[in-house]
């Protein structure tokens, strides 16, 4: 079995010894006891806000130094046209399914309505406004944490546990303007443009769902996006695949570069940046929508 | 040009050949669970199968850690929903009397049990494969066989079943947080009357249904995936990470193709009166 070093091996048999115990009866939950028991959460909670604390700081410190290594904007570009082809061409295929999924799930979604009240002009307007403002996006964002963030995680904790980070600056070359400038750069930019082609794949999706399980034209779909679906509406799911890539790929390198421990390590880094990426994409969808609308 | 397609067509089969592999390996992985469930219930409990207890732990880590992961994702999604409801219907009508029953109809049909699945897939999917994926490289699993174990019955089994129980209590506790979210956002943020937002008046028995059964479907797929993809590694730590990486996009995909399957059989089912 893998041991935990945020969930020590103690722990385990405790819970362990708790559940096989007979529960304690009235009389053995003297104060001291609860008070104990209340001293011990106590002490979770603020081992994991420390360590939150910890990641949270670790990320933002790490996002300074990139920003810093792009003020005379000297890349690999090498490493930068590796990352982008490899980041962006090769998940078109998944991003496109989900997206297609997506759609066709919102559609699904405004299937009865429009079945209720026969109004098909308004099907592609649920569906749409949906689709682009925050499903396309979400979706999008997680499929590409899970593809390329934690793929990165991976590759960069492998580098990391096996030394090549340590190779790298004995040879004088900053790990982090070389490693995860290129990286950081590329996961912005492909997540943006591969929103851009989702949101066009759902919108398909949707209309394809619309015509083979609600029987409604493909013209009937093209106007209701055309009349309901401001410009803006794309825009704003845009912009805030500029804020989610930018959260994969901080939270992605940060657990790369700081893992500890061979194979179980590399695992459980990939598992954490893939949940930190999961919880800030969340967070900021629910900033930026309250700020900007 | 003419090589150009050949390799074309080459690389194209060889992406078939593998993933009519991995879909048959899947598959076996799926059947042995199945199998070894039947196996735990016929056999004498701490025999060969799992060790003792080993299901409640396996609550405790897919359930009881992804608690606040969960409360925080979804409630935040809630919010965010009820806002672009809202902000959209503000444009159109400014009525905002349909929005709570709605918005309970689509949480309960759909997104309770739809983005738990989704975020589960992304740490408990993550958590499981490289668990045993550490063990496969490590060959644990090899020694768990040596020693007249099935790798599927010790390992998968407890998951499996802790995650369809988890998966279920998670989805319920995700899907009230979200609507408590959704209500108090429209509250502060569009003034609607709470006693408005929380009617319960649209909600169906199909609804609950359907919830379960997405529910029990995710729970049942992701740590089937997950353990496919952990079992599969090879290497050292690299194969660890792809194997996490692969169970990660596996049963995230796997969530929203049940999710489209399963709600377009319930559209069928009801003639569209969902």
């Amino acid at each position: 079995m893998t041991s935990d070093e945020d969930q020590p091996q103690h722990s385990l048999e405790h819970l362990q010894a708790q559940t096989l115990a007979p529960p304690p009866s009235p009389q053995d939950m003297t104060p001291i006891a609860i008070a104990g028991l209340g001293a011990r959460t106590l002490e979770g909670l603020g081992a994991g806000a420390i360590r939150i604390a910890e990641e949270v700081g670790g990320m933002v410190v790490l996002a300074g130094q990139v920003m810093r290594a792009l003020v005379p904007p000297r890349i690999d570009r090498r490493e930068l046209f590796k990352n982008l082809y490899k980041m962006g061409n090769r998940s078109v295929p998944i991003v496109a399914l989900t997206a297609f999924f997506a759609g066709g799930l919102m559609m699904l979604q405004a299937g009865p309505f429009v079945i209720k009240f026969g109004a098909t002009a308004l099907a592609g307007w649920g569906a749409g406004y949906a689709v682009l403002r925050e499903i396309g996006p979400i979706l999008i964002a997680l499929m590409f944490s899970g593809r390329v963030g934690a793929n990165n995680t991976a590759e960069l904790a492998t580098m990391t546990v096996t030394e090549q980070l340590d190779g790298l600056r004995a040879l004088a070359i900053d790990p982090i303007r070389f490693l995860v400038v290129p990286r950081v750069l590329a996961m912005i930019t492909m997540l943006f443009a591969l929103t851009v082609i989702g949101d066009f794949v759902a919108l398909a999706g949707a209309s394809v769902v619309a015509r083979a399980m609600l029987g409604i034209d493909w013209s009937t779909m093209y106007h209701s996006f055309a009349d309901n679906l401001a410009p803006y509406d794309f825009l704003h799911g845009i912009y805030k695949s500029l804020a989610f890539g930018f959260a994969i790929a901080m939270s992605s390198c940060y657990f790369g570069v700081t893992v500890r421990g061979g194979a179980v390590g590399v695992g459980r880094a990939v598992n954490a940046a893939v949940v930190a990426a999961a919880v800030s994409i969340m967070l900021l969808d629910f900033f930026l929508t309250y700020t900007t609308g | 040009m003419k090589r150009f397609i050949v390799s074309g067509i080459e690389t194209l089969g060889a992406a078939v050949v593998d993933a009519v592999h991995a879909v048959v390996e899947l598959w076996l992985v799926y059947v042995s669970t199945i199998a070894g469930i039947v196996r735990g219930l016929s056999r004498r409990r701490g025999g060969r199968g799992r060790p003792k207890g080993e299901i409640l732990r396996q609550l405790y880590y897919i359930g009881n850690k992804s608690f606040i992961f969960i409360i925080v994702t979804l409630g935040f999604i809630g919010m965010v929903m009820t806002y672009q409801a809202c902000l959209q219907l503000s444009r159109v009508t400014g009525d905002y009397s349909q929005v709570g029953q709605q918005f309970l109809r689509l949480i309960v049909s759909d997104f309770g049990p739809t983005l738990t699945g989704m975020m589960l897939a992304t740490r408990v999917g993550a958590g499981i494969a490289a668990e045993i994926g550490s063990m496969k490289v490590t060959e644990q699993i090899d020694a768990l066989r040596m020693s007249g174990v099935l790798p599927i019955d010790y390992l998968i089994v407890p998951r499996f079943i802790a995650s369809i129980i988890m998966t279920l209590v998670l989805a319920t506790i995700g899907a009230v947080v979200m609507y408590a979210a959704g209500g108090l956002t429209a509250n502060y943020s569009w003034g609607v009357n709470p006693n408005l937002f929380f009617d319960l008046d649209l909600a169906r028995g199909r609804h609950f249904a359907l919830f379960a059964v997405k529910s029990i479907a995710y729970g049942a797929a992701i740590p089937v995936v997950a353990g496919f993809c952990g079992l599969r590694a090879r290497g050292s730590s690299e194969g660890v990470g792809w194997a996490t990486t692969a169970a990660v996009i596996g049963s995230s995909f796997a969530v929203i193709v049940l999710d489209f399957l399963i709600s377009a059989a319930a559209l069928f089912v009801t003639g569209g009166d969902l």
